[in-house]
């Protein structure tokens, strides 16, 4: 009990102490009078944050490889529609979501790659990968050829991305803040359109459209009238529009429709 | 007529020569294929660009759009029903309980706003205040207000609004107090606690005016001990002084009586 007096006052006169030459009757009048209070935000606490050994983001090969590369149909669906996994963090707090399908070719993933292991610091921050190096081949018929004469020969090789994938991830002893614009100028150069997300954000995101579905005032709505054929709509409505609720068309996403 | 009819089968011939080249691959096959293949193809679904829409996927999509729950108040305008409840720094609390300690040690307490005062007159009014053992507190008026919310002095909250500074004591000096406020124009006071009792700018000036303890306390013995004094005075005095004052008293009460009891038949 005294002991715990003794640490209070202790610390009281502790915290009083560190302006000693002002206390006293003469020179008290040297402190500043301020009309609010100023609170200061703790600082977060990275204790608990652990570094892996390979903080950047590795090389990505620009061709897989495989012993007999075969040429593979166009299969753009791939693109269309959601994302079947990979849209949450694993390691991370920050990261590159996709807002749109498209595919991302090694010259994209060196973009990215160079950009984040150049601004970032690898002492208090790491990056991860949540894409796979290209794998798709695209080819492409040499220039001036005529239509027919069977495929063409194998290109590139690209990696085919969702709407709602996370392309890269950030983590480490760092807020928002400070990985921002590295991400921001990354996501700007994609070939889709992207956003910069933390885990809150991106959390945020997801329940924003799960309550758009349940506070929706309107009473009729994509699904009813489809599941019903009301109209005829299934005449001008594919078998894809049904199963996404018309908030897709191709590669792109609506965010408006619920 | 003749040269027309050789430049034309010299056209058609070239012609001929272009449609074998074309075919060429076609025609090493077995068995005789069109030269002119039409082939039909659906549209791809997934486009660079956005799609045209048919008119009645468009007006499907325009009936279920999305509708947001109306709003009869606009946000923000009234205040929330719940009041939002801030974790107070530690600083706050700290502050908290140097004002706890402050209202049980010091018996007065008094509440002065300064308007613009140098530090020089600061340091001149704390020198003479600190002569009678005053001492001069700042504290900021959130905290003030947070404090006093919860403790007994609720209602000296009103006193704490603009720049104000607490003048505290253990003894109740308020007569010193006054004098050296007069001396700066810049310090009002505006209230004080003293003994646990609030008083206003004039209950202070009024308190101060009362005589202090001692002589209160001198008045009132004395008073209580009037009569026996007097009594004991006059009983020093000249024994035969006495006996007269006696005879005196005596027939007062007699002629008292006597009209008394003439009022009363």
């Amino acid at each position: 009990m005294f002991s715990l007096m003794k640490a209070a006052v202790g610390g009281l006169t502790g915290v009083c102490r560190v302006n000693g030459y002002k206390q006293g009757p003469l020179l008290c009048h040297l402190k500043v009078l301020v009309a609010g209070l100023q609170t200061y935000e703790i600082p977060p606490d990275y204790s608990d944050v652990v570094l892996p050994a390979k903080p950047k983001l590795k090389f990505m090969n620009k061709v897989p490889n495989l012993k007999r590369p075969r040429r593979e149909p166009k299969k753009l669906r791939d693109i269309q529609g959601p994302t079947k996994g990979a849209d949450s963090f694993t390691t991370g707090q920050y990261g590159i979501v996709a807002l749109g399908g498209g595919y991302l070719h090694w010259g994209h993933i060196e973009m990215i790659r160079l950009t984040i292991n150049r601004k970032m610091d690898a002492r208090t921050m790491f990056a991860q990968w949540c894409i796979n190096g290209p794998y798709k081949p695209i080819t492409r018929k040499s220039l001036g050829q005529r239509m027919g004469g069977g495929k063409g020969a194998i290109n590139h090789y690209v990696t085919p991305v969702r709407y709602g994938r996370l392309i890269v991830e950030v983590g480490g002893k760092v807020e928002l803040g400070e990985v921002q614009h590295i991400l921001t100028e990354v996501a700007k150069k994609l070939p889709f359109p992207a956003q910069v997300v933390s885990r809150e954000s991106l959390e945020a995101m997801k329940k924003k459209q799960a309550d758009m579905e349940q506070n929706n005032q309107n009473p009729w709505t994509f699904k009813q009238i489809v599941r019903g054929n009301m109209l005829g709509v299934r005449r001008v409505v594919s078998p894809f529009d049904v199963h996404h609720s018309g908030r897709f068309s191709g590669k792109f996403h609506f965010p408006g429709r619920v | 007529m003749h040269h027309a009819s050789i430049v034309t089968s010299g056209i058609t011939f070239f012609l001929l020569k272009m449609a074998a080249t074309l075919c060429g691959k076609l025609l090493h096959k077995q068995g005789w294929l069109p030269v002119i293949q039409s082939v039909r193809h659906g549209s791809k679904a997934v486009t660079r660009h956005r799609k045209p829409v048919h008119i009645l996927k468009q007006k499907l999509l325009a009936v279920t759009q999305y509708v947001p729950p109306t709003q009869v108040v606009p946000k923000g305008a009234y205040p929330s029903e719940r009041q939002e409840v801030k974790e107070e720094s530690s600083f706050v609390l700290l502050l908290k309980r140097e004002l706890k300690k402050l209202f049980q040690d010091y018996k007065m307490v008094a509440v002065v706003q300064n308007c613009n005062s140098n530090a020089e007159d600061m340091r001149t009014l704390k020198h003479r205040l600190h002569r009678h053992g005053i001492t001069v507190k700042f504290f900021p008026n959130q905290v003030m207000h947070s404090f006093l919310h919860d403790s007994v002095y609720s209602n000296m909250a009103p006193l704490f609004i603009g720049p104000t500074v607490l003048f505290v004591s253990k003894e109740p000096k308020a007569k010193e107090m006054l004098t050296s406020l007069r001396s700066s124009p810049q310090m009002t006071l505006l209230g004080a606690c003293i003994d646990d009792t609030l008083l206003s700018a004039q209950g202070v000036v009024s308190y101060s005016k009362l005589p202090s303890v001692n002589v209160v306390q001198g008045e009132l013995v004395s008073g209580l001990t009037m009569m026996t004094a007097h009594t004991a005075s006059m009983l020093q005095r000249h024994p035969a002084h006495l006996s007269a004052l006696l005879q005196q008293y005596v027939k007062q009460q007699s002629s008292e009586e006597a009209p008394k009891a003439e009022e009363a038949t």
